[in-house]
């Protein structure tokens, strides 16, 4: 093997000094940056950027807003001086790089749970790591919340001596972990506790306004960051991914280097051989469905969907009886054993269906065959949702609507209910991990070895855990330090799910599209789930009346008057009218509302007709390559003839623009062209415009100068080769050779 | 993070970050790595920059690379004589483009060096049928490999001339949003 052709050698002089001319024009970290991703050897790149450093720091400090200084240090003129100069305008600059180096490698250290993630993703891929990445996220979620949380609104509680007394007949019993109420009903684990009044120190704090605002530029900030990871998540995992090329993609791209494990390896193999084997069957069996056989599966597709809303519903509408019978119960007159016990009905019901109704999910999926194996996870995922969307629903609406009248202090009411479902939902995702993961491995490998060790289902742990932190943002107002709870919980449960899989499951058989699946879960962690918490909040900010002897906004008509007496507070101070103004004309007037919905739908339609635009593009342009395909091929032929017809062409000319020529026009294309289409609106005007300059260009030996794009110079030559290729198909010296056809 | 190592010079260290997707730390650790492959070989003072390659039988010794079907070419394509002896800045050089920080049309670039067999800048039938064979452990017969190979070109080629050239094999790669976590090696 030659080895000046493993590597795209930047061996042509002028090639190697335009690049440099390049790389000086550029700020240092672009330049590092373009450094490291030539593709080229170390030596070459080390000695780049040798050659790019000394050049650029004359270029840089020579030219432009430091040639006053150079020249004054010239003037002095000794030669001292000018290496004190170089010294120390390019020492600091290093030593600043170098600083930069290691911050960046204390960061790194610093992150949690590196090495495990690392382990997992190397045994198991990257579908399942997705699962352990969003666990760390929601982490974050929640430690963030606690801190701001109690920062501001537990904090100054405790300081101004305000915080709750406990009733001394109330005493902790080892029950109240479970449920939440008695002992801690009197803490500060609840809205009830809060105080409303503003503490006079060398601050006013206003302990409404603080509690108001914290919970509620938290969930603003995180709805931006939801909405920014997904949409930059979507953006690159979805909006390009392409289905049709299915085998191509297989074989091409699927393959994980990652996995070390040598058993993995082998049965990564067995499952790509499989899949390719499937997927070449596939096309054959969907075209041999005849009409009947599509009607049955349509009837099994209409009947298993109807089985799964009517038992998502049916779970809701049992929920609500249930709820209401517990309350009748607590206010009948014969007393029940332990009535804080038979709060724990309620959640104990809800896990149970939560852990046992997906089971039925996934047996109509058996049933069902769906055209592709996405289609199915899509199908489970759906039905899922709708369960514990259909069971929250019912719970919120029971807390919003119910609870409010039965109560005189109930938001601490609500906030320990959500305690308890958080507790229970932990307790039973301990026990589904006992039961999914370790009882199907003692099943799978020593009582029915048919079925094989399982794997680890990675959508049904994403939801589990999507819907544990949906718990904790909607008990965010009613209990401001529940985000502690979840965050013992996400601790306890990702090394628990660690430990589980590495000693129950086996890597997944389909190399399934991780990155797709993670912008779904993404999706579904905003949509239906934080939406919808966002919406009890601010439903319960905004029409519910808070509780009259209990909690910061006691008193009041609803929460959200606090905003209105601060504005009035703030317009007696004659200098902030501004933002009295702002609040009552921007704030609380529809048809700023109505003008801003008008202008984002009108933007939305531009953005709409710009992708029709593109999509039609897209189409012209592959058609173009295709056209190139055959001016190749046509070409090649031609050159053969002429080699066989006269075979004196002047090799020595042919070489030294070949190896340059052929180099660079690869390196530049393949880096510009499919990225730079989409932006390239222009097309029919600018072809038209290069390719009578071009005709000019090809009679004078091929120069490559970097002012002339790489995409220009593409086009221009290519129709340029067409115009000859129609006009004149004797006379015509190539430039440009071709790789001899494979024998 | 002081400066107490007596392996590199400074100059060294920064041209190897500057260079490489790798922080100090990380270099120091893969040179530990690629010190711990063969110790009587590889001196532990490189500031004289010591001309020393290791064979291939090191290299693909590595437990990151032994059970993975392409050390072989990967060996290749990131060695400086194409045989797969690799210098320590080949070393450095191949981690760093299989690690997750490199960018897809680098990883692109040599992905498509490491499935080219025959090294004529294009993957042609023989190097998909040799790419699927490693795949598959040669359990597939010899027409379903000859269909596969013949689909993959119908769904990749796009300039229609029977092979893959840089250009299909990274608008693949552009359509495929996984492939930055798949062509990666964690070390």
């Amino acid at each position: 093997m030659v080895p000046s052709k493993n590597r795209l050698a930047v061996s042509c002089p002028t090639e190697e000094q335009n690049l440099i001319k390049e790389l000086v024009a550029l700020s240092t970290t672009e330049q590092i940056r373009k450094i490291r991703e030539l593709p080229v050897s170390f030596e070459e790149k080390k000695h780049v950027r040798l050659v790019e450093s000394s050049k650029g720091f004359f270029s840089k400090y020579v030219t432009g807003q430091y040639f006053a200084l150079y020249l004054s240090f010239i003037q002095k003129c000794k030669e001292d001086v000018y290496l004190w100069v170089l010294l120390c305008c390019f020492l600091p600059l290093q030593s600043i790089r170098r600083f930069g180096y290691n911050i960046k490698s204390a960061r790194q250290t610093l992150q949690l749970w590196q090495g495990i993630m690392k382990e997992i993703g190397g045994k198991f891929g990257s579908s399942v790591l997705n699962y352990f990445v969003l666990l760390k996220w929601l982490l974050l979620f929640n430690i963030f919340s606690f801190l701001v949380n109690f920062g501001f609104i537990t904090i100054p509680l405790l300081v101004s001596d305000l915080s709750p007394n406990v009733s001394p007949n109330v005493s902790f019993r080892g029950l109240e972990l479970l449920t939440g109420a008695g002992y801690f009903n009197h803490t500060i684990m609840y809205y009830g506790s809060y105080s409303n009044e503003t503490f006079r120190g060398l601050v006013d704090y206003d302990m409404q306004l603080a509690y108001f605002f914290t919970i509620s530029v938290y969930m603003v900030l995180c709805g931006l960051v939801l909405i920014f990871s997904m949409a930059s998540s979507f953006k690159k995992n979805y909006a390009l991914a392409d289905q049709a090329s299915n085998s191509a993609w297989q074989l091409l791209c699927s393959w994980d280097f990652s996995i070390t494990n040598e058993k993995a390896v082998n049965q990564r193999k067995n499952n790509l051989r499989i899949q390719l084997m499937e997927s070449l069957s596939e096309k054959a069996h969907r075209e041999r469905q005849t009409t009947s056989e599509q009607l049955k599966q349509y009837g099994i597709y209409f009947g298993s969907w109807l089985l799964s809303t009517g038992l998502a519903v049916g779970c809701g509408a049992s929920i609500f009886f249930l709820c209401q019978y517990e309350d009748e119960v607590r206010k009948s007159t014969y007393c029940c054993r332990n009535p804080e016990a038979e709060t724990l009905l309620v959640p104990f019901v809800v896990s149970l269906m939560n852990m046992v109704i997906p089971l039925f999910f996934s047996l109509f999926n058996k049933f069902e065959q769906y055209s592709s194996q996405r289609k199915q996870i899509y199908a489970l995922l759906f039905r899922n949702v709708l369960l514990r969307i259909s069971i929250l629903g019912v719970l919120c609406y029971y807390w919003m609507n119910m609870v409010p009248q039965k109560f005189t202090c109930w938001e601490p009411i609500v906030g320990q209910a959500l305690y308890r479902l958080v507790i229970v939902d932990f307790i039973f995702l301990m026990l589904g991990s006992l039961f999914g993961e370790f009882l199907s491995n003692v099943i799978g490998t020593r009582i029915q070895p048919r079925l094989g060790v399982p794997e680890f289902d990675v959508a049904r742990n994403v939801l589990e855990i999507i819907y544990a932190q949906t718990l904790a943002w909607i008990g965010i107002y009613f209990s401001p330090l529940l985000p502690v709870i979840q965050i013992l919980k996400f601790f306890i449960l990702f090394y628990l799910k660690k430990v589980s899989l590495t000693h129950n499951c086996q890597p997944p058989r389909r190399s399934g599209r991780a990155a797709q699946m993670k912008t779904i879960f993404i999706f579904l962690l905003f949509i239906p789930f934080f939406v919808g918490a966002v919406s009890i909040v601010a439903y319960t900010a905004w029409s519910l009346t808070p509780s009259e002897h209990c909690g910061p906004f006691r008193g009041l008509n609803s929460t959200f008057s606090v905003i209105g007496e601060w504005i009035n507070d703030v317009d007696k101070v004659s200098s902030t009218e501004w933002v009295v103004w702002i609040y009552q004309n921007v704030i609380r007037s529809e048809v700023f509302y109505f003008l801003i919905t008008l202008i984002i739908l009108v933007i939305i339609y531009i953005f709409w007709q710009l992708i029709q635009g593109r999509k039609e593009l897209i189409v012209l342009l592959r058609k173009q390559i295709a056209n190139e395909g055959k001016d190749k091929s046509f070409l090649l032929d031609k050159l053969q003839d002429l080699q066989k017809s006269c075979p004196k062409v002047n090799k020595k000319q042919k070489k030294r623009t070949t190896v340059c020529f052929a180099r660079f026009y690869s390196k530049f294309i393949c880096l510009q062209f499919f990225c730079c289409c989409c932006c390239f609106c222009t097309l029919p005007n600018v072809l038209f415009f290069f390719s009578t300059q071009a005709d000019a260009q090809l009679s004078a030996p091929l120069e490559i100068s970097p002012t002339q794009t790489r995409w220009f110079r593409f086009y221009s030559l290519a129709s340029s080769w067409r115009k000859r290729r129609d006009a004149a198909p004797v006379a015509f010296q190539s430039r440009r050779t071709f790789p001899p056809p494979a024998p | 993070m002081g400066n107490k190592q007596t392996i590199f010079t400074a100059q060294q260290l920064d041209a190897y970050q500057d260079c490489t997707y790798f922080t100090r730390k990380e270099i120091l650790r893969l040179f530990y790595r690629y010190r711990d492959l063969a110790p009587q070989l590889v001196p532990l003072d490189y500031t004289n920059h010591p001309d020393v390659k290791l064979p291939y039988e090191l290299i693909g010794s590595m437990p990151e690379l032994k059970d993975n079907p392409f050390r072989q070419r990967i060996a290749e394509v990131f060695s400086e004589d194409g045989e797969g002896n690799m210098t320590l800045d080949d070393f450095l050089d191949m981690f760093s483009v299989l690690s997750e920080m490199a960018p897809r049309d680098l990883k692109a670039y040599y992905a498509f060096k490491i499935y080219d067999f025959n090294d004529d800048d294009f993957i042609c039938k023989s190097d998909l049928e040799k790419t699927l064979n490693k795949l598959t452990r040669n359990e597939l017969t010899e027409d379903e490999v000859k269909m596969v190979c013949e689909k993959v070109i119908d769904e990749a080629d796009l300039d229609n001339d029977g092979r893959l050239s840089l250009e299909d094999f990274q608008h693949m790669i552009n359509r495929a949003p996984d492939f930055l976590s798949t062509f990666h090696i964690r070390i």
